[in-house]
């Protein structure tokens, strides 16, 4: 099916007529400190008036909270004795389209879905939404200086798992859309009344801007460096914020605590960082992950290897958002970089016979 | 590592029931241990040794701890006082209503263990987790050969489980139990050592034997030396890890050690499996 651009606003109010749609649009933020507006692209619900921008450079933050807020109420209680109680408090069943994600952003939640629907327990809370959500992708037309999805084996033109892939149209105003699922057939089925016409149509198609080497086996080779002296070197400069894990797309640890209001309550869960010393501290203060060193390493560890090795595939898709918003410009694609020259064995051993002479002079 | 939970497609694994405490027990100055039941007066749920429960004192907060035992309707957790949620549990009394979510974890391998000698070796509230698989052998007691159990606790006072260690289980056929206390006192005329030297005073001999082994984490890694210098093999020796939790199903991501998750590819570990995970235990 195609779409003009100039109908797009039209198919956007259609299809917000059955479910909320959201859209990546321009909010704009007042900075009262600095005296100043910061525009920021990111997922809004969909109004008439919104800055709507499909193409462009992505979002700043992911679409995630939607099928993963930031805080979701888990349960209800009430502590009264014979009165108490606990109620469950599943998201309600609203009908969502998230309408223009990128292809790294959509094999984000494909990872999503293997952590909240695999080994052996099914997240209740994540699969509502999910159920209640159909996927609208489109392909990139423009890529930022920090993307390297293609590095991550990710095709910034198609977006597997989609219920409906959406592409420029080469040297037109308009887009090609079409469905991956029963869902997206549904979704477009809507539309149809402002199908225009399709002769001889291509699909823009991009390549990704930031090369970094493709290396072979990068899960194992990591695995076999974890003692290696590199991880001192990359986590010079990380002040631990946390904005890393908040920006990606594919972090999904989360802390569960209560808020009461006298006897009753709700149990909630947040989003947590790995990145926080707290994180992994225990009763009487030991902690395995003691210094930033254990818990940057435990990131990317976690992203391109620990994954691999649990769901089979990389999650880190490429999408270069921890790049573009570390404040001490930590860069993992550089990491990657860096790690295809280490010999894994060869370089611990040289370090700690240096250590352990360190130690003795 | 086996899973032994089965998929809950249709459960909210987050979700507590509501139960009720209906029995707590001093065990030492700061263990107590909770005899819990649904609120009509059920099991909450059928766990197999080894497993756990994340407990939930409602207002307050919730944390994990091993089942150490469970009757026709109920289940028992032992919780020692730690910080402010412990402090907490400790205030209950019988009749106070708490949430219940579980069992999580995998389990000790009760298949494998059978027709083997088991050598038990528990310190301090790390009992909590041996009990249950002592109970599950001596329930079973057929399918499982001779059995030694070796606990250590700080003084006479905080032995946990006083009933089973001093009187019951010494009594169970085929069964020994040697007891030992860190520091000597004057209600105690038992052995006095730490666990690790008094595995090797005793000498267990390693043929056809399996150790699960549970403790402070410098109990492990000292009891553990102690066994290898006996002859153990890694392979043998059974122990189960402690990290921080909250969800219990594998999905937060609190408690990995590399690509493992200890809610639900442990809390039990071999000495070897331990090996092969990254060193952030
Ligand atoms: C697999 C497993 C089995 C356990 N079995 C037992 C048992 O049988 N008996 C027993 O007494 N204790 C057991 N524990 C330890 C128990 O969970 C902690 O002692 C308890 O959470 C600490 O509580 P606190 O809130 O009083 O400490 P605080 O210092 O108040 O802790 C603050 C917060 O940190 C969290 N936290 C701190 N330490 C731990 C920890 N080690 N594990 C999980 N969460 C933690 C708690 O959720 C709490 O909300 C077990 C822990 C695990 C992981
Ligand atoms: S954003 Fe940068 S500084 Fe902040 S925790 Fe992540 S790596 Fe460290
Ligand atoms: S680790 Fe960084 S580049 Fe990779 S998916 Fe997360 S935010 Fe994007
Ligand atoms: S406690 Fe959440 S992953 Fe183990």
């Amino acid at each position: 099916m195609i779409i003009s651009k100039l109908n797009l606003n039209k198919a956007l109010q259609i299809l917000n007529e059955s479910a909320q749609v959201f859209v990546p649009a321009f909010e704009v933020i007042e900075d009262r400190a600095a005296k100043k507006s910061i525009r920021e692209k990111k997922f809004l619900p969909y109004r008439e008036d919104l800055e709507v921008e499909l193409e462009g450079p992505n979002t700043v933050k992911p679409p995630k909270d939607i099928l993963f807020p930031n805080v979701e109420k888990l349960y209800q209680y009430k502590a009264a004795g014979e009165d108490s109680y606990i109620r469950e408090t599943l998201p309600e069943e609203t009908p969502k389209i998230l309408f223009g994600i990128r292809p790294c952003d959509m094999r984000s939640i494909k990872s999503m879905d293997k952590v909240f629907f695999t080994k052996n327990y099914v997240d209740s809370y994540y699969a509502r939404r999910r159920e209640y959500v159909t996927i609208v992708a489109i392909g990139c037309t423009e890529t930022d200086r920090t993307c390297f999805c293609d590095s991550m084996g990710i095709d910034p033109n198609t977006a597997p798992g989609a219920d409906v892939m959406m592409n420029r149209i080469e040297g037109e105003e308009a887009y090609l859309l079409h469905a991956q699922t029963e869902k997206g057939e549904a979704l477009l089925k809507n539309l149809e009344s402002l199908e225009g016409p399709s002769e001889n149509v291509k699909a823009i198609r991009t390549d990704c801007t930031l090369k970094i080497r493709k290396i072979p086996d990068l899960d194992r080779k990591l695995a076999e460096m974890f003692e290696h002296p590199i991880w001192d070197k990359v986590t010079k400069g990380c002040i631990g914020c946390g904005t890393c894990t908040f920006v990606c797309p594919t972090c999904y640890c989360f802390d569960i605590d209560n808020e009461n209001y006298g006897t009753e309550g709700c149990k909630y869960r947040c989003w947590d960082s790995c990145m926080f010393s707290d994180y992994t501290r225990m009763a009487g203060g030991a902690n395995p992950r003691p210094t930033k060193k254990e818990r940057l390493r435990n990131r990317y560890m976690h992203k391109l290897s620990y994954f691999n090795e649990r769901y089979g595939e990389t999650l880190c898709v490429g999408c270069g958002r921890c790049i573009a918003n570390c404040p001490s410009h930590l860069d993992i694609s550089e990491f990657i970089e860096k790690s295809s020259a280490v010999d894994p064995k060869a370089e611990v051993y040289t370090e700690s016979i240096r250590a352990a002479q360190g130690k003795e002079a | 590592m086996v899973i032994g939970h089965t998929c809950t497609c249709d459960q909210n694994p987050l979700l507590p029931a509501l139960c009720r405490v209906i029995d707590v027990k001093q065990e030492t100055p700061d263990v107590q241990t909770y005899t819990i039941q649904t609120l009509d007066g059920k099991k909450p749920f059928s766990p197999l040794p080894g497993q756990l429960a994340m407990v939930s004192l409602l207002g307050v907060g919730e944390a994990m701890f091993s089942i150490t035992a469970q009757g026709e309707d109920y289940i028992q957790s032992s919780i020692k006082r730690t910080g402010m949620l412990t402090d907490a549990f400790h205030e209950m009394q019988p009749g106070q209503e708490i949430g219940i979510r579980g069992p999580y974890g995998n389990h000790f391998p009760i298949e494998d263990l059978k027709g083997k000698d088991i050598l038990f070796i528990g310190g301090g509230i790390g009992i909590a987790p041996v009990r249950s698989l002592i109970r599950y052998c001596l329930e079973h007691r057929a399918d499982y050969g001779h059995l030694d159990i070796l606990y250590g606790a700080r003084s006479r006072k905080d032995i946990c489980f006083k009933e089973d260690c001093l009187e019951n289980w010494p009594k169970e056929p085929d069964t020994s139990v040697y007891i030992t206390t860190d520091v000597p006192s004057d209600d105690w005329d038992g052995h006095v050592g730490f666990v690790p030297s008094y595995i090797e005073e005793v000498g267990f001999r390693p043929e056809g034997k399996k150790v699960v082994l549970c403790g402070p984490p410098i109990m492990i890694k000292l009891g553990a030396a102690s066994l290898l210098k006996l002859g153990f093999a890694k392979e043998d020796v059974i122990t189960t890890l402690e990290l921080r939790m909250k969800c219990g199903i594998g999905k937060c991501g609190r408690c990995n050690i590399g690509s493992k998750f200890v809610c639900l590819d442990g809390p039990v570990f071999t000495l070897a499996e331990l090996d092969e995970l990254p060193d952030e235990k």
